[in-house]
């Protein structure tokens, strides 16, 4: 989920908010404190059983394959669901269309039972070829789907996806296989190669053989494409000459309906995080019958067939989302809410405005203006959490001065995070890469805090000294380095301040710039920044591997030009590790020598931020801010309010 | 006069052209890409996007493609909301802005000339100084000032009226955005009335009425009024268009589902087609404004002939 944290879509508009903010602040300061009041504004509990929520910037579609963000997340959480679904406290992974699950023992294959009694919104029922067609819809190049690339586990999905072609030989009929390429030498292939297949519970059938069969070339699909492998790699070339090339198909993905009820997905490489994943909205079941009537109007409501707890009553864009209970969801007994009502606001004042005067009972993470914290963290609505995400600073370290390790190392020493996290008010500091206190169990490593005096000796022994040896800032070349970041309040802070501490520490004046926040992605991705870029990362799933696999690759989110192939064989050989608390701790391994490396400088984890009237039960400061609605309800009885933060030890069901 | 008439609408098309050409130029040459994100995409997810959308074809295609669809009269569809086409989005956002704007105007028009003629008739009076005062204070105080200072009292405080989010017509939700809304053309009005009046009651014809013994009321009504309301009427041809196609501050700080938050999230997300549906209709609607304050003109001020 890109949720972007202070960039993009949830900050926009900061300009003219901050503006109102500073203003209103000033006012408001005055009144609200002048009461002793327990919770923020009004705590009259609406008629029924309702919710009004505040979901964020209006929805790009409410089509779950489409939308990669998490203000949509949370609209697809009420109208779709999964094999699984997240638990509301841990977000977990717990049944939901999928009663049972087995994995095999490599993690390679795995084997969901459906439920029976699993409906869609008119009455029929769900069945696996509901999620073939759900899978092979998501990762085909027709749709462009953003969040694909989060099923290219499956095997052949990337593929298919990327519009690639198996290879076959025209005399024999036989396809080449992957293992038998000569190899170019600079590649390390990790492939679940030689794996055993696994006697599972469902039966053997010739498409299970196939896929379980040693995994085919592929290549790329274009010509073009081809001939740029081909003249890297002559042998490869030689290797399939006079071959033919024939596309993947949706069929060929590693999805199969073993019969109306059994779901088995087969893998390209050992995930054993991989059902983690399938909570994420790009798996939960879309509703064939409707897509192929309506084209891209299915969504609309009247056309829409939903497999969630709810169903799409009225959509009106950049007001209202009205949502009411799905008769026919296999657990309506025990959905509690009988309306659910988004409103897409992103500006913050408007949102506390409306919570405080009593018209909306919840907003999402990060939504109390910096200002307002002080006086509401002390109320007893106020959610404060840590969350499954990070800031941190990425280096461009194909540039000098930051390729030398000891500069960047000096610029990480030279932050004092607590004192960081003690001026943003809603962050706790971090020196790793990974959020702390989010994923029980795992071994995570400390990096480097602060030591000012180190990093001067740091940047002296890197050749910024002066004739006596000492460390000399006026022969650190300033103008070959700058911080740029996304405008927005925050991050302007978060960059004044980081400038503040290298000017102390250091005695460095390092410019800052500030771009708009599209302009500031394609600077940053194409390494044309100097020196230091903002950096900010969401999980996807509740695994730290969705943290570490961002330097896995070259490119992609990487964003810092840091790669080293020991790095990719250290996740992968954690990835390989089926015992799960021997694989957290390969994977501290990788994140240690990741920190030692430095292509970042990690800052702070988020913490939630976000208010609930004190009547909203079943909903949890949880590390995403994905709530399962199907566990909220509006609690009438002030007896049972939640006094503070819900106890998230609180057994649901 | 129904030459001058079909001479301004013919001359629309070409200007609209260009508008939205440069428009579109200008989209081009901005960094990024309606589908850039946070989270970097695969080459090949891009390519399928781009194949998608036909960002892959030749600019020329393109363009043509676009301006074909503006002739058309049809915008195409929206890249970043699915399956919204740009004539939907229209259709559903103008209404709140219409509605928003005319009723400002409105509530505007009526106080700010009655304000301004009062002050020009009791020219120094009392009654002058406290409405010109009032006027200057509305020009001054911007609305993402007085807009969250009205909430604050009257929503937050007094709990009387709804902070924000729409509510159709009519409901309690308007008061609070017409009356920020307007405030400033309230003021601007009341000076320009002021003003137009106080030189029309100067002059010759004035006196020749009041000679005629005509009584006062008629005077200023029938005679007056004409001749110094014409600064207005100039001024709500370009102001009616500007409220009528979104006003981005007031939406945003009350959450309203008009065309001002569109535009401003539009641009924001590089969506072509929105944007330039949305530059084509508000020069369109800017032109007709202009040309139908001409025509008031001539209405109006017998000494204009086309």
């Amino acid at each position: 989920m890109s949720g972007l944290i202070f960039g993009g879509r949830r900050m926009r508009g900061r300009a003219i908010g901050s503006t109102i903010l500073a203003l209103t602040l000033a006012i408001a300061s005055c009144s609200v404190q002048s009461g002793e009041a327990e919770y923020f504004g009004k705590t009259a509990p609406p008629e029924g059983q309702v919710l009004r929520y505040v979901s964020g910037a209006e929805p790009e579609s409410l089509d779950p394959q489409m939308s990669t963000g998490q203000p949509e997340a949370r609209l697809y959480m009420a109208l779709y669901e999964g094999l699984v679904e997240y638990h509301p406290v841990t977000l977990e992974p717990i049944p939901a269309i999928a009663e049972r699950w087995e994995v095999s023992a490599d993690s390679t294959e795995f084997t969901f039972y459906l439920r029976r009694n699993a409906r869609w919104s008119n009455g029929e029922p769900i069945t696996a070829q509901d999620f073939v067609y759900t899978f092979r819809r998501g990762l085909s190049p027709e749709l462009a789907s953003r969040a694909a690339y989060l099923a290219y586990y499956i095997k052949y999905a990337q593929a298919y996806n990327e519009g690639g072609v198996f290879v076959r030989d025209p005399r024999t009929g036989e396809f080449l296989l992957k293992r038998d390429v000569p190899p170019s030498g600079d590649e390390s292939a990790p492939s679940a190669e030689g794996a055993t297949v696994i006697e599972g519970g469902a039966p053997d059938t010739p498409f299970h053989r196939f896929i379980r069969s040693p995994s085919r070339l592929v290549l790329p699909g274009t010509e073009q494409e081809r001939a740029r492998l081909f003249a890297a790699n002559p042998k490869l070339k030689s290797f399939v000459a006079g071959k033919e090339f024939v596309p993947v198909r949706a069929e060929d993905i590693g999805v199969e309906a073993v019969d109306d009820y059994t779901l088995r997905i087969t893998l390209d490489q050992p995930a054993p995080f991989f059902v983690k994943l399938l909570a994420h909205q790009l798996f939960r079941v879309v509703p064939r019958k409707a897509i192929e009537r309506y084209g891209e109007a299915w969504t609309k409501p009247g056309n829409i067939i939903t497999s969630g707890p709810f169903i799409l009553q009225s959509h009106r864009p950049y007001s209202e989302i009205v949502m009411v209970r799905n008769p026919y969801y296999w657990d309506a007994a025990n959905v509690k809410l009988d309306k659910l009502i988004f409103y897409p606001i992103e500006d913050m004042t408007t949102m506390m405005n409306l919570y405080k005067a009593g018209y909306i009972d919840a907003t999402y993470n990060h939504t109390v203006p910096t200002g307002w914290v002080d006086f509401v963290r002390r109320l007893k609505d106020y959610m404060d959490a840590p969350e499954a995400s990070i800031s941190y600073v990425m280096i461009n370290t194909t540039r000098p001065p930051m390729n030398d390790i000891r500069v960047r190392r000096a610029f990480s020493l030279a932050i004092d995070r607590q004192a960081l996290a003690k001026y943003l008010r809603v962050v706790k500091p971090l020196t790793a890469f990974s959020p702390e206190g989010i994923f029980p169990n795992y071994p995570q490593p400390k990096g480097e805090d602060f030591n000012p005096e180190l990093a001067r000796k740091l940047l002296a022994a890197a050749g910024y000294r002066d004739a006596a040896g000492n460390y000399d800032p006026s022969k650190f070349p300033v103008s070959e380095v700058e911080y740029v970041y996304n405008t927005s309040d925050r991050n302007k802070e978060v960059a004044e301040f980081l400038q503040a501490q290298w000017k102390q520490n250091l005695g460095l004046t390092i410019p800052i710039r500030n771009m708009e926040w599209k302009t500031f992605l394609d600077y940053r991705a194409k390494l044309n920044y100097k020196g230091f870029a903002r950096g900010a990362w969401v999980s996807d799933y509740m695994d730290p591997n969705t943290f570490l696999s961002l330097f896995y690759t070259r490119g992609g989110d990487n964003g810092t030009g840091w790669w080293d192939p020991k790095y990719m064989r250290l996740l992968d050989q954690a990835n390989r590790t089926l015992d799960p608390q021997r694989r957290y701790e390969l994977l501290a391994k990788a994140e240690k020598y990741l920190l030692d490396a430095c292509p970042i400088i990690p800052l702070a984890t988020y913490a939630t931020n976000w208010l609930k009237k004190p009547y909203v039960k079943g909903m949890y400061p949880n590390p995403m801010t994905l709530h399962p609605w199907k566990f909220v309800y509006i609690e009438h009885d002030p007896a049972k309010w939640d006094r503070g933060m819900p106890q998230m030890a609180e057994v649901v069901r | 006069m129904f030459r001058f008439i079909i001479r301004r609408l013919v001359i629309t098309v070409p200007l609209v052209l260009v508008v939205i050409s440069l428009t579109w130029g200008l989209i081009r040459l901005a960094p990024g890409n309606f589908y850039s994100s946070e989270k970097a995409l695969p080459p090949a997810i891009e390519k399928n996007i781009r194949e998608k959308y036909g960002l892959d074809k030749p600019w020329y295609v393109q363009y043509g493609r676009m301006i074909g669809n503006v002739l058309r009269g049809d915008f195409g569809l929206s890249l970043r909301y699915q399956g919204q086409s740009v004539n939907q989005i229209l259709a559903q956002t103008l209404p709140v802005s219409a509605t928003l704007g005319l009723l400002a105007y409105g509530l505007a028009l009526v106080v700010g000339v009655a304000a301004g003629t009062l002050a020009a008739v009791k020219q120094n009076s009392r009654l002058d100084y406290i409405s010109m005062a009032l006027a200057m204070l509305g020009i001054s105080v911007p609305n993402f000032v007085l807009g969250p200072i009205l909430v604050l009292i009257f929503s937050l405080n007094l709990y009387w009226l709804p902070p924000s989010r729409w509510g159709g017509f009519p409901s309690w939700n308007l008061v609070l955005p017409v009356l920020t809304l307007s405030a400033v053309y309230m003021a601007y009005i009341a000076r320009l009335t002021r003003a137009g009046m106080l030189e029309v009651l100067r002059s010759d014809y004035i006196r020749t009425a009041r000679a005629k013994g005509l009584s006062e009321r008629a005077v200023i009504f029938r005679h007056a009024m004409r001749g110094g309301l014409l600064p207005v009427v100039s001024f709500t041809g370009p102001a009616l268009a500007f409220l009528i196609s979104g006003t981005v501050v007031v939406e945003r700080i009350f959450a309203l589902p008009g065309l001002g938050n569109y535009f401003i999230n539009a641009s924001l997300n590089r969506d072509e087609p929105l944007i330039i549906g949305i530059v084509a209709f508000t020069s369109i609607l800017i032109m007709l404004l202009n040309l139908a304050v001409d025509i008031a003109y001539g209405l109006i001020d017998p000494r204009i002939r086309y």
